[in-house]
């Protein structure tokens, strides 16, 4: 199961569940709407695999052309090893 | 053990049941969480990617899984498809800047790089692919 939240003030995407292939639809309907910077919330996330990689990949690339970006926060320790994997820890402001 | 095998359609919607298939395993095998997030995640990349790449296949792809000791075992077949080695895939600049970097190869990149092993092979008659990857327990 996977869901997404963005809260009234948009400052903040709360993702929840599993971020599969199958469920990243979902998350690019959100994603796309996002213009400025904000805070993507992953406390409540338990997998990503590189369909999700490859989203938060091109909303940032998108928000940093418009020099914005997004700033990702509470990752679990298996989640936080992918990043580091991929080298996005040199793209994403990790909190 | 003997290896436990599922199949399943050709198709991304199908990743629920692949995913309560390595589930049902991980529970059984009692493998340890941080093992059985490397397990999901090396089956989803190599599952979309036959569905996305090998078009025209068969209508399924079997999975099986088994534990030797310390390690997992994975054996992903798919059929009727053109030949097609992940080991040749383009590995992505992962220290590269945003403004170098584009979407894609990271599937692929991250299977490499979180298994101990990845083998590939291809059967001509029957048209047949079958990736092999070993993965040692973390715990």
């Amino acid at each position: 199961m996977f869901d997404i939240k963005r809260d009234e003030e948009d400052a903040t995407i709360s993702l929840h569940g599993r971020l599969d292939a199958s469920q990243v639809d979902a998350a690019r309907a959100v994603f796309n709407q996002v213009t400025e910077s904000c805070e993507v919330d992953f406390a409540e996330l338990s997998y990503i695999s590189s369909a999700g990689l490859g989203l938060l990949f091109g909303t940032q690339k998108r928000l940093v052309d418009g020099g914005g970006g997004l700033t990702l926060i509470n990752l679990s320790p298996h989640i936080r090893e992918i990043f580091q994997i991929a080298g996005f820890d040199n793209i994403f402001e990790i909190g | 053990m003997t290896a436990i095998s599922g199949e399943f359609r050709r198709e991304i919607d199908a990743l629920g049941e692949v995913f309560a298939f390595l589930e049902m395993f991980s529970d059984g095998q009692e493998v340890d969480e941080k093992t059985a997030f490397c397990i999901n995640l090396v089956v989803e990349e190599l599952f979309t990617n036959m569905v996305r790449h090998n078009e025209g296949g068969g209508d399924q792809i079997t999975v099986s899984i088994e534990r030797q000791d310390n390690r997992v075992l994975l054996e992903l077949v798919d059929t009727d498809v053109e030949p097609f080695d992940p080991e040749t895939a383009e590995v992505p600049p992962v220290e590269a800047g945003i403004g170098e970097r584009r979407s894609g190869g990271l599937g692929i990149y991250l299977v490499r790089s979180m298994v101990d092993d990845l083998n590939y092979g291809y059967e001509p008659e029957g048209r047949r692919m079958r990736i092999t990857v070993a993965k040692t327990l973390e715990n």
